[in-house]
C-alpha cells in the first residue's frame, strides 16, 4: 500500500509541470522542493541527532558561492558546480563541527549562529573573492541540449526538474540514513548523549558525520539557489533568516521523519510565497505562528502527528 | 595480572578534593563491592574509570593497558561498561532498540545485533517487553534494561552504580541474584551500593572509601568488624 | 591619542545601552533559564514606540519612556503568563525554538504593518554634538547614557534593597531552596520576564534617536545580546553590565583600529572563545 502511494507521489512529482503550467505555480513548486531539500538537510542533523543548529545558512551560502564562482570565473557549468558546492559545504562542516560540538543544547545553537554570522561578515568583506556586498550575477546560463532539444533557461520548467531530482535524492538519503547505523546512533545521541557514549558510540564522530551529510544537501540547495535566482550576495545566502527558516520547515513538518520536511515545506512555503505575492512583505509571519503552535501543541510536527494518528487507527 | 589496576588515583574539582591517592586492584571473575558514606567519592571513581572525567593524577590500567584520559566510548570499546545511578534509558525508543544500539558495538549488522540484544534481554527477564517504550517500564525494569544495555557491549568489567536504589526487598533479592549470575557468566563486577546487606552477601571483596580515600580493602567478613569503617558509617542506615 | 579616547567614549555610550538590553536578557535566563530569542524584538518595539511618540503624539522620545516602560512590563507579563509559561516544562531547547517563532512573528507583523522602510528620528536639539574636552558626544546618546545609568541604579536598588528583588535573586541562584523558603517562584518568573522585557523596550526607546529603525533590527541585536550575556556570565547582572560596556568599547576600538567591516566579528569571536573555554563568563560568575 505504502509503495503504491510513494510511486504515485513520484509520478506526480515528475508529471506536475504538465498538469499545471502557470509560471507562478511552477515557481511555487520549485520553492517548495528547494525548501524540502533545506528542511531535509536540517532534519538530518537537528532531527536525528537532536543538535539544533541556527547557522545552516553557512552551508547554503558555501554551496551558492562555490557554484557561482566556479561558473563565473572558471566556466564550470552549474550542474557540476552544484554537487561540488555540496562537497565544499560538507568539508567546511568538519572544522565547524569539531568546534561547535564541544557545546551542548542551546549553547551549541548559539555557537552555530555566531559562526554563521562570522562567515557572513567574511563574505561581505573579502571582496576580491566574493565581490562583497555587490554580489555575483549570472547573465547567461550555458547552452545545452537535453534529449535533442536546446534547453530554454527562461522557462522555469528545466529548473523544476533539476530541483525535483535533488529533492528526491535528499529524501532517499534521509531514508537510507534512518535504516543504517548512522541513523540509529544519531537517535541515541538525541535521546541521551552520555548513555550513547557509555555504550561505545563515538558521539563526536557520529555528529560530525551527520553534520557533513546535512551540510552537503544544504550546499547543493545553495548551488541550485544560485543557478535559479542567478544573483547572490552575502546578506541573501548567509543570513540568519534563512537559517531560521530551515529550522522551522523541519520542526513544523516533523523531526526525524523522512517525509516531514516535504510536508513542512508544502505548508509553510505555499502560504509564505502566496502571501509574498499579494502583500510583498511579512510573509514569515505564518512561519512564526506555526512554530509556536507546533511547539505548544504538536511537538512531533504535522507529519509526525499524522503518522501517530494513522498508527493509532490501524 | 589483575584485570583492573587503579594506582594513586586523584581528582580535584578546582579546590575540592573528590578522590585522593586511591589504589586498588580487581581480579578477573571477582565481584568487588565499593562502599562508603554519601559524598565519599564512589561515583567520581566510577566516572574516572569509565572515562567521563579525567584524573588529575594517577593511573588506571585495564589488563595492563593504561586507559586514563580515554573518552568514554573508547573505554567501553576496550571492555568496561557502566550503568548510571539515575537510569538513563533512551526513553522514546523501544527496549529492543535500546539494547540493539549497544550490541552494534560488537555486531555491526542489524540482524546480528538485534538477535544478540534479544538474548541479553531474555537473560534479564525482559523478553516479553521488547517492544515496550523504555519510558513505560517500571523502575526495576528500567534498571534491568540499563544493565542489559551495558552487557550487550560484551564487557570484561561491569561498573554498577547503585543498582538497588529505589527497589523493594523482593526486587533487591532478585537483583543480588542477577549480579551473581552475571559474574558467573564471565563478567567481572565493581559494584557501588548503599544497601549494605546485599553488597556484603554477594561480594568477594569490599573496598571502603571515605572522603575520597580508601580506608579498608578486605573480604566482607572483615570489613564489618573494622573500627574505621564503623566510625565512617556512624549514623548511616543499614538495610 | 584623541582618536583613542573618542573611541572609548563612544564605546562606553553605546555600551551602556547594550548593557541595559543585556541585563534584561540575563535576568530572564538566570531566573527561568529561558533563552529569549524575541528579546531583540522587544528593543525594536521600544524603538517604534519612540518613533510613534514623536511622530504622532509629538512627545519627545526620552519623555515617552515613562509611558513605554510600564506598557512593556505588562506586555512581558502577558507573554510569559499566557504563552511561555506552558512551554518552559518542555525544556530549554523547545523554549528557544518557541521564542524564535515568537520573534519571527513579531518582527514580520511589524514589517507587514509598518513596511520595511528605514526610519529615523530627528530631534531639534540634537543636530550638533556636544564637545567636552574635544571629544564629540552626540546629544541623544548622551541623554540615553544618562538615563541608562539611572535605570541601572534603580534596578540595583530594586534587586538589593527590596524584598521582591531579593526574592528574584534567590530564585535565580536556587529555585528549589527559594520555593522552600516561601518564595512564590511562579510570581517571580512573571515579574522577572516582565522586568526584562521592560528593560529591553526601554533601551529601545533610548536608542531610537541614535539608530536606524527597521522591523528586523531585533535579529542583529539579539545576537549582540547573547554575546554580552555570555561574556558577562549567564544570569549575572553586574556581568551583563560589564559585558555590555566591554562589547561597546571593543566594537568601537575595533572599528577604528582594525576595520569598520569586521567590528561585529570581534564580538562574535570573543563569544565563541568564552563559550568554549570559559563558559561561566569572563569574570567566572555565570552559571552554565
Amino acid at each position: 500500500m505504502r509503495k503504491i502511494v510513494i510511486a504515485l507521489a513520484v509520478l506526480l512529482l515528475f508529471a506536475a509541470p504538465w498538469i499545471v503550467s502557470s509560471p507562478f505555480f511552477i515557481h511555487l513548486m520549485i520553492m517548495v522542493l528547494m525548501w524540502t531539500v533545506l528542511g531535509a538537510s536540517w532534519n538530518i542533523l537537528g532531527g536525528f541527532t537532536g543538535q539544533v543548529s541556527f547557522g545552516h545558512s553557512t552551508f547554503l551560502g558555501a554551496g551558492a558561492y562555490t557554484t557561482m564562482i566556479l561558473y563565473l570565473k572558471l566556466g564550470i557549468a552549474p550542474w557540476y558546480g552544484i554537487p561540488i558546492g555540496g562537497l565544499v559545504a560538507a568539508l567546511i562542516a568538519l572544522p565547524i563541527g569539531f568546534i561547535c560540538f564541544r557545546l551542548r543544547g542551546p549553547y551549541f545553537a548559539l555557537s552555530t549562529l555566531a559562526v554563521a554570522e562570522i562567515i557572513r561578515l567574511v563574505a561581505l568583506n573579502w571582496e576580491s573573492f566574493t565581490n562583497g556586498p555587490v554580489g555575483l550575477l549570472i547573465t547567461t546560463l550555458p547552452d545545452v541540449t537535453f534529449g535533442g532539444r536546446s534547453i530554454d533557461w527562461e522557462n522555469k520548467v528545466p529548473f523544476y526538474y533539476i530541483i525535483a531530482v535533488i529533492a528526491l535524492a535528499a529524501i532517499v538519503a534521509t531514508y537510507i540514513m534512518s535504516r543504517t547505523r548512522l541513523g540509529a546512533y544519531s537517535l541515541a545521541i538525541r535521546e541521551d548523549i552520555d548513555s550513547a557514549e557509555a555504550i561505545g558510540i563515538n558521539t563526536v564522530q557520529t555528529r560530525v558525520a551527520a553534520l557533513s551529510l546535512s551540510a552537503f544537501f544544504a550546499g547543493v540547495a545553495g548551488g541550485f539557489y544560485a543557478m535559479y535566482f542567478r544573483y547572490i550576495d552575502p546578506d541573501a545566502v548567509f543570513s540568519i533568516a534563512l537559517s531560521v527558516e530551515m529550522v522551522f520547515i523541519a520542526v513544523v513538518g516533523g523531526l526525524t521523519t523522512v517525509a516531514g520536511p516535504l510536508i513542512g515545506a508544502i505548508v509553510l512555503v505555499t502560504f509564505g510565497e502566496t502571501f509574498r505575492q499579494i502583500f510583498l512583505v511579512g510573509h514569515l509571519i505564518f512561519y512564526g505562528l506555526m512554530m509556536m503552535i507546533v511547539i505548544r501543541y504538536l511537538p512531533e510536527g504535522i507529519w509526525g502527528k499524522l503518522r501517530l494518528w494513522f498508527v493509532a487507527r490501524h | 595480572m589483575a584485570l583492573l589496576t587503579v594506582k594513586g588515583l586523584t581528582k580535584y574539582f578546582g579546590g575540592l578534593r573528590a578522590v585522593h591517592d586511591l589504589s586498588f586492584e580487581v581480579q578477573a571473575g571477582e565481584i568487588l563491592g565499593l562502599i562508603g558514606p554519601n559524598g565519599a567519592g564512589k561515583t567520581t571513581a566510577f566516572n574516572l574509570i569509565a572515562g567521563f572525567i579525567h584524573p588529575t593524577k594517577g593511573q588506571i590500567l585495564l589488563d595492563g593497558e593504561s586507559i586514563a584520559g580515554m573518552k568514554p566510548y573508547a573505554v567501553t570499546r576496550k571492555g568496561i561498561a557502566r550503568t548510571f545511578q539515575i537510569v538513563k534509558p533512551f526513553k522514546k525508543l523501544t527496549v529492543l532498540e535500546n539494547v540493539t544500539l549497544a550490541a552494534f558495538l560488537r555486531f555491526p549488522s542489524r540482524g546480528e545485533a538485534e538477535s544478540q540484544a534479544r538474548q541479553v534481554l531474555e537473560r534479564m527477564g525482559l523478553g516479553s517487553k521488547v517492544f515496550a517504550l523504555a519510558v513505560d517500564l517500571t523502575l526495576s525494569e528500567q534498571k534491568r534494561l540499563e544493565i542489559a544495555r551495558a552487557l550487550a557491549t560484551q564487557p570484561k568489567l561491569l561498573l554498577l552504580d547503585e543498582p538497588m536504589g529505589g527497589l523493594n526487598a523482593t526486587e533487591i533479592e532478585q537483583a543480588s541474584e542477577l549480579v551473581r549470575d552475571i559474574c558467573k557468566g564471565g563478567v567481572t563486577i565493581i559494584w557501588v551500593e548503599h544497601v549494605l546487606k546485599a553488597i556484603m552477601n554477594s561480594s568477594n571483596r569490599v573496598v571502603v572509601i571515605n572522603q575520597g580515600e580508601k580506608i579498608a580493602d578486605a573480604p566482607p567478613g572483615e570489613i564489618v568488624e573494622n573500627p574505621q569503617v564503623i566510625a565512617a558509617y556512624l549514623g548511616t542506615k543499614k538495610s | 591619542m584623541e582618536t583613542f579616547f573618542q573611541s572609548i567614549v563612544s564605546g562606553l555610550l553605546t555600551g551602556s545601552l547594550y548593557a541595559m538590553i543585556g541585563v534584561g536578557l540575563t535576568v530572564i535566563f538566570g531566573v527561568m533559564r529561558i533563552i529569549n530569542m524575541a528579546h531583540g524584538d522587544m528593543v525594536m518595539f521600544g524603538m517604534y514606540g519612540a518613533f510613534l511618540s514623536i511622530t504622532f503624539l509629538k512627545i519627545d522620545p526620552f519623555i515617552s519612556i515613562i509611558l513605554w516602560i510600564p506598557i512593556a512590563f505588562l506586555i512581558g507579563a502577558f507573554i510569559y503568563r499566557f504563552l511561555l509559561k506552558n512551554i518552559v516544562p518542555a525544556g530549554e531547547l523547545n523554549t528557544l525554538l518557541y521564542t524564535a517563532g515568537l520573534s519571527l512573528f513579531i518582527a514580520n507583523f511589524v514589517l507587514f504593518v509598518a513596511t520595511g522602510d528605514y526610519r529615523t528620528i530627528k530631534l531639534k536639539y540634537a543636530i550638533m554634538p556636544l564637545r567636552p574636552f574635544g571629544i564629540s558626544v552626540p546629544i541623544p546618546l548622551a541623554i540615553a547614557f544618562g538615563m541608562a545609568i539611572l535605570v541601572t541604579v534603580a534596578l540595583y536598588w530594586f534587586l538589593v534593597r527590596t524584598d521582591t528583588g531579593r526574592a528574584i535573586r534567590a530564585t535565580s541562584q536556587e529555585p528549589e531552596a527559594a520555593a522552600l523558603m516561601g518564595v512564590n517562584v511562579d510570581r517571580m518568573a512573571i515579574i522577572t520576564f516582565a522586568l526584562g522585557t521592560a528593560l529591553a523596550c526601554g533601551a529601545g526607546v533610548l536608542l531610537a534617536p541614535s539608530l536606524y529603525l527597521y522591523p528586523t533590527v531585533g535579529e542583529i541585536l539579539v545576537a549582540k545580546c547573547f554575546v554580552i550575556v555570555v561574556l558577562g556570565g549567564l544570569g549575572s547582572v553586574p556581568g551583563a553590565i560589564a559585558g555590555g560596556l566591554l562589547l561597546g568599547v571593543a566594537e568601537s576600538l575595533g572599528a577604528v583600529y582594525i576595520s569598520v567591516a569586521y567590528k561585529d566579528a570581534i564580538g562574535l569571536i570573543m563569544f565563541l572563545l568564552v563559550l568554549l573555554f570559559r563558559p561561566s563568563g569572563l569574570f567566572g560568575v555565570g552559571k552554565s
